[in-house]
């Protein structure tokens, strides 16, 4: 029922499939999408772009009827359409393949590809041989090699992708969509991915393809649409654009531009030439990091830049201990780090502001007192005993010296302003006299007064000797922030841009720079994906 | 109330007469039964009948203590009353030795089923109510193992304790009121307090921040085991007699829902010993209300998820806010 | 970032270890409550429970007689489709429902081990621990082990259809006792041997209007709810002091659950609001010796409140040699010498009864001290 063979025909660019027009959706303060016009057609992969809060997923969720959309219509097949739910969608003929596997982990791997549709023998009894070799046959078809009795949860993740995709084109689906399939599959997984996207091509089906990686897009998509703000920015052939241009179009920042400085707070650069307070070497995260290394020296503070997806964050949790490397080393100030616990991270002087600022930063339910004083409070307790009088003037310094806004010590943190917790969540780190700070995206949501009191605040503390790592989708942010900035790409740094070559624009084209044969997409087919 | 112009001011009116219900709602609760009481119930206003309801509420008092640091944590303990019952064969089997070794190795018991819920939670992951749940059943089991049927116990030390006094107060009351007063401090004062309401609030965030999260679950339950297993020491002083099978039954039950009631949110990062006294006061008075009236048995539950049921009903008010 | 699945992956590495340190804990706490058991020293028992075989032994020796109603309805082997057998080279299993943790199973089945012994029969036994599957597959495996006759104390009244039908097939009698099961007498199954509960509470209400005499207001600790002990034992003592003492009022009725601690808790409610009772009635001795802890609890002396409980333990029985309970109404266990006598008699041909009520004695001031011995 499924082959691979005449994989890579010439794509035949049809009809629309699926398309929406003027689509507008809100959300409580938030206008997620904007007069968006989008089209998949028939035999074509389709690239869907954007930063965070582009709208990509939104207008996913909007064509596969997980949302309604707000105003402007989907038409689908010729005809307007309204999906109710995501199961009408799939029902209509749109699959959708997520990052996670939504697949039932405890029943076999036969049973997860035919779940609902299982072929019936006489007395409606479910045909297990049958459905057991159908099952075998469409997986070979994809090259993954697997026992299809066995439950799917035993498979590794890169087979169970290969599972649900099985299940999405073995459903006869006219448009298929994928987000970001590839961020947990191997090198060679990858490329029979390809394969079979170029097979569904080949087949007259639609693919939508999300995707932050700029080689895969260009390997394997005709198409492209970029999101930016809830609007589309450009759409059109992918060959007509080049790298650059797609990474400009997607962080909003012109080429060439006449750019006036000074519009952020930082002052400039930094004393560089002291001692390195944090060597991270080789750090590596199974499908997340390819063997970062990088050097902060005291006083400096250096910028972390990338995509969406390219390792920033992991890169951060990972030197922070809250992301277990499988190989690497983090040394502080010359002494050797345990990697993979945060407690022994903190000791050592390393302390991370967290991206999800609301989930991972603040503690909510507790005043602006015990969430500033919380990491510090084995230091500021005597025999287990918390000494008051100390966290009084330990968070009075604090609160004055960050100029947080709160109706006092005793008000919840959340509910004070984006900007006066992440003042809060400084205010926690410094108490702990750290010796370097990792701050990932520390201004992102909160509003323009206090971000520029925050771009000065670190300006402040890397003039005051702390090492600093500044993560940031804001290209200006970063490249005036910093003294350095690493580019990272794909989990694996690409270049480091210093002394006078800290602008966007070679920021901007080291992101989009061509790979010199990476790994990623040169390893050739090699079927029999079993998994491990 | 006839003005309706007043309608834009009478919202943060209501407001706040339901943020004082949800904060003080209990300890209204408990006023408005004993006035009832005091009208309504013959021989209520006596000291004795205020002994009986104080020693009565004692050990579901302290089981609900270490409830409340659990459900603090965001988690709950289902165990207690198969501590209890665990503790009370312990006790029996040990007091050969004499009251104080045997109380010893009882409250150890209770520790050491508190280590193995803390171990599943916070080591493999398992969720509270199952991990919990686990030793609840096990724990019963093995009471029941060490001592299959309810035994006698004679000594004259462990009577005392459940029948004696100081200067009129019951020593159960005043164990009782000394362990809520301790719980209160800890949760307070101590590093431990903080931390276990850091963690019940939001977990990711005190991971991040450094915080000991396993060490402080552990410690978590092993309160929770240790206090149940007091109760447990406690409540077979009372009747002494060793009655592993029905010790404790449903203890859990009366044990959270005081929680609850005293305004102690489900979702953790909060804990209210205040609350938690009155909420076991509460459901005292409830029940002695209706047993004294002779109102039906099956009433008295109906009542209590009543209560319940109102206390949740706050707390979502207080959630959506 | 989105959670990534292989996150988790890793942090399910880390626990990896972690599990052993849990399964050591675990471990540790295990061990430590069986080493608890181990080096034990409990108070001296003076014979609360040691000796409650030799109770039920005792007890047998004058217990044989039953009441079979004349004219009720009787069984033969030939209606039954079974084949006359001697009980004496016969196999017997027996099924017990319940753990043995409580003074009522102790007894029946010690009583039912000792009359196969005394007759030299082959008895198989098993016990459910209060699970019915368990109880399913016991009877099973005693047929499978080639049990000729089956005597059954059933955990529930229903879902014994699989076990009849294979017991039926083989053509095995089956006695069950102190619980009947759902089905057809002398068809599914030869004889019910049990006590009449209704008959109980009329007595222990005899009890109380001789006690208080027939005046006042008693009070009832009723057993668990929604359980038929509870509901007959209440129906017989309320229609027998509706009906010989109208001047006796029941002015106070709530559970106890059968369980010791509950009823001294309610008790103590009940003395606290009705200071002026004259008499308890508690559904179990459980219950009874709760009250009287309440009684004690309050400053009351024994005989101040009368107090008249159903079972005949031993703790109970001491209870009213000590002057603190006025009346025990026997709920008696000792199937034993009935169950093997009817199968006995149905083996050799003869009628037996298909309801067969097992006589229960009583305790009073008169003979406590003296059958104290025979109290389980």
């Amino acid at each position: 029922m499924l082959s691979v063979t005449g994989s890579a025909g010439p794509p035949v660019t049809g009809s629309a499939v699926l398309s929406v027009a003027g689509l507008g959706k809100s959300f409580p303060g938030v206008r997620a999408l904007d007069g968006v016009d989008f089209t998949a057609r028939a035999g074509e992969v389709h690239a869907l772009i954007g930063e965070n809060g582009a709208g990509k997923s939104t207008l996913i969720k909007v064509l596969t009827g997980v949302y309604q959309p707000g105003e402007g219509e989907v038409t689908y097949d010729g005809s307007a359409v309204r999906f109710a739910t995501p199961l009408a969608a799939q029902h209509a003929g749109i699959s959708t393949i997520y990052q996670e596997v939504n697949l039932v982990p405890l029943m076999s791997v036969a049973r997860n590809l035919f779940l609902g549709r299982e072929p019936r023998g006489r007395l409606g009894l479910i045909d297990f041989r049958r459905m057991h070799r159908e099952a075998d046959e469409a997986l070979r078809g994809l090259g993954v090699r697997v026992d299809v009795r066995r439950p799917l949860r035993e498979l590794g993740v890169g087979a169970q992708q290969m599972v649900a995709l099985a299940r999405a084109v073995s459903v006869d689906a006219r448009v298929v969509i994928m987000d970001e399939p590839t961020s947990s599959l191997e090198p060679r997984e990858v490329a029979t991915l390809f394969e079979v996207i170029r097979m569904l091509r080949g087949r007259g089906i639609a693919v939508i393809y999300v995707s932050h990686r700029l080689d895969e897009l260009y390997e394997v998509c005709d198409t492209v649409t970029v999101l930016r703000d809830g609007k589309v920015v450009h759409t059109g052939p992918i060959a007509e654009l080049d790298r650059l241009r797609l990474v400009s179009l997607m962080l909003g920042r012109d080429i060439g531009d006449v750019r006036e400085e000074g519009l952020t707070k930082f002052s400039g650069r930094h004393d560089a030439d002291s001692q390195a307070v944090l060597e991270a070497t080789e750090l590596t995260v199974r499908h997340q990091l390819d063997g970062v290394s990088l050097t902060i020296r005291a006083g400096e503070v250096v910028g972390l830049g990338g995509l969406l997806g390219s390792g920033r964050s992991e890169t951060a949790k990972a030197i922070a201990g809250a992301l277990p490397p499988d190989a690497g080393r983090v040394v502080v100030a010359g002494v050797p780090v345990r990697t993979g616990s945060t407690p022994a991270a903190i000791r050592a002087g390393v302390s991370l502001l967290p991206e999800d600022r609301k989930a991972e930063g603040i503690v909510p339910g507790l005043s602006v007192r015990e969430n500033i004083a919380l990491a510090a409070l084995p230091g500021l307790s005597r025999f287990g005993l918390v000494d008051e009088a100390r966290i009084d003037r330990v968070v009075d310094t604090f609160m004055k010296r960050l100029r947080i806004k709160a109706s006092g010590p005793h008000q919840k943190v959340g509910e004070l302003s984006g900007g006066n917790q992440q003042k809060v969540l400084l205010a926690r780190w410094l108490a702990m006299n750290p010796k370097v700070l990792l701050l990932d995206e520390p201004t992102r949501g909160i509003d323009v007064g206090a971000k520029a009191e925050v771009q000065k605040l670190i300006d402040e503390l890397a003039e005051d000797g702390l090492g600093v790592l500044l993560i940031s989708s804001d290209m200006e942010e970063l490249v005036e922030g910093s003294d350095r900035v690493v580019v990272l790409k794909d989990g694996a740094v690409v270049e480091e841009l210093t002394g006078d070559a800290v602008t966007e624009d070679r920021l901007m084209r080291a992101i989009a720079a061509t790979p010199a044969a990476r790994a990623t997409t040169a390893v050739p087919t090699a079927p029999g994906g079993d998994d491990d | 109330m006839t003005d309706l112009s007043l309608g834009g001011r009478t919202r943060p009116d209501r407001d706040r007469v339901l943020r004082l219900l949800q904060d003080y709602g209990v300890h209204l609760g408990v006023a408005v039964l004993l006035l009832v009481n005091i009208a309504f119930t013959p021989h209520f206003l006596s000291a004795e009948n205020f002994r009986t309801q104080a020693v009565q509420v004692a050990p579901v008092l302290i089981v609900a203590l270490g409830m409340a640091l659990a459900i603090g944590s965001e988690g709950v303990d289902l165990s207690v009353g198969s501590v209890m019952a665990l503790s009370t064969s312990l006790l029996s089997l040990y007091l050969g030795y004499g009251m104080w070794i045997a109380l010893l190795v009882a409250v150890l018991g209770g520790i050491a089923v508190g280590v193995a819920n803390g171990a599943l939670i916070a080591y493999i992951g398992v969720q509270p109510i199952v991990a919990t749940l686990a030793l609840m059943v096990a724990g019963r089991g093995l009471a029941l193992v060490l001592l299959p049927q309810l035994k006698d116990v004679r000594d004259p030390t462990m009577a005392s304790l459940g029948s004696g006094d100081l200067l009129g107060i019951p020593y159960l009351v005043l164990i009782a009121v000394a362990l809520a007063l301790l719980v209160a401090f800890v949760v307070r004062r101590t590093t431990f307090g903080r931390q276990l309401l850091a963690i019940g609030d939001s977990r990711p965030a005190a991971r991040l921040a450094g915080l000991p999260v396993r060490r402080v679950l552990i410690l978590v339950y092993v309160c929770s085991g240790a206090l149940a297993a007091i109760a447990g020491v406690l409540a077979t002083a009372r009747l002494t007699a060793s009655d592993p099978t029905s010790l404790g039954n449903l203890m859990e039950l009366s044990a959270i829902t005081a929680v609850v009631v005293g305004g102690t949110p489900l979702s953790g990062g909060r804990v209210r010993i205040g609350g938690t006294v009155a909420g076991a006061v509460l459901i005292q008075l409830l029940t002695a209300t209706l047993i004294k009236h002779d109102l039906p048995p099956s009433w008295t539950q109906i009542a209590q998820a009543v209560v319940i049921i109102l206390a949740v009903y706050a707390a979502r008010e207080r959630g959506r806010r | 970032m989105k959670p990534n699945i292989f996150f988790r992956r890793t942090s399910g590495r880390t626990s990896g270890r972690a599990s052993a340190h849990t399964l050591l804990a675990v471990g540790l706490a295990a061990s430590l409550a069986l080493t608890a058991a181990g080096c034990a020293k409990s108070e001296d028992d003076s014979g609360s429970s040691g000796d409650s075989k030799s109770g039920a032994a005792e007890g047998d020796a004058g217990q044989v007689a039953a009441t079979p109603s004349a004219g009720a309805d009787t069984c033969v082997i030939g209606d039954y489709g079974a084949e006359k057998l001697d009980l004496k080279s016969a196999t017997v299993g027996f099924s017990q429902s319940e753990k043995e943790a409580n003074p009522f199973r102790i007894a029946e089945t010690a009583s039912i081990k000792a009359e196969a012994a005394k007759r030299g029969v082959k008895l198989l036994t098993a016990n459910a621990q209060s699970q019915f599957s368990k109880q399913i597959s016991d009877v099973q495996d005693l047929i499978a082990k080639g049990a000729d006759l089956l005597v059954i104390a059933p955990l529930n009244s229903d879902g014994w259809e699989p076990v009849l039908r294979q017991a039926k097939a083989k053509h095995i009698p089956i006695v069950t006792i102190d619980r009947k099961i759902n089905a057809a007498p002398c068809k599914d199954y030869v004889s019910f041997i049990g006590s009449d509960f209704v008959e109980q509470g009329r007595r222990a209400a005899d009890r109380m209007i001789e006690a208080t005499g027939g005046k006042g207001e008693v009070a009832i600790l009723l057993g668990a709810a929604g359980n038929n002990v509870t509901t007959d034992r209440t129906k017989g003592f309320e229609e027998q002091i509706k009906k010989k003492a109208p001047d006796l009022k029941v002015v106070f009725k709530q559970t106890g659950e059968f369980a010791r601690e509950k009823g001294q808790q309610v008790t103590e409610q009940l003395i606290q609001s009705k200071p002026g009772i004259d008499g308890i009635y508690a559904e179990n001795d459980e219950m009874g010796l709760g009250a009287v802890g309440a009684l004690k609890g309050a400053g009351k002396k024994a005989g101040d409140v009368k107090i008249v409980t159903i079972d005949g333990t031993k703790n109970a029985v001491r209870g009213i040699v000590d002057g603190w309970i006025d009346g025990v109404i026997e709920s008696n266990p000792r199937f034993g010498p009935l169950a093997f006598q009817t199968l006995d008699t149905f083996t050799k041909g003869g009628k037996v009864a298909q309801d067969i009520v097992i006589k229960d004695s009583a305790y009073t001031k008169d003979n406590a001290e003296s059958d104290l011995g025979k109290a389980y």
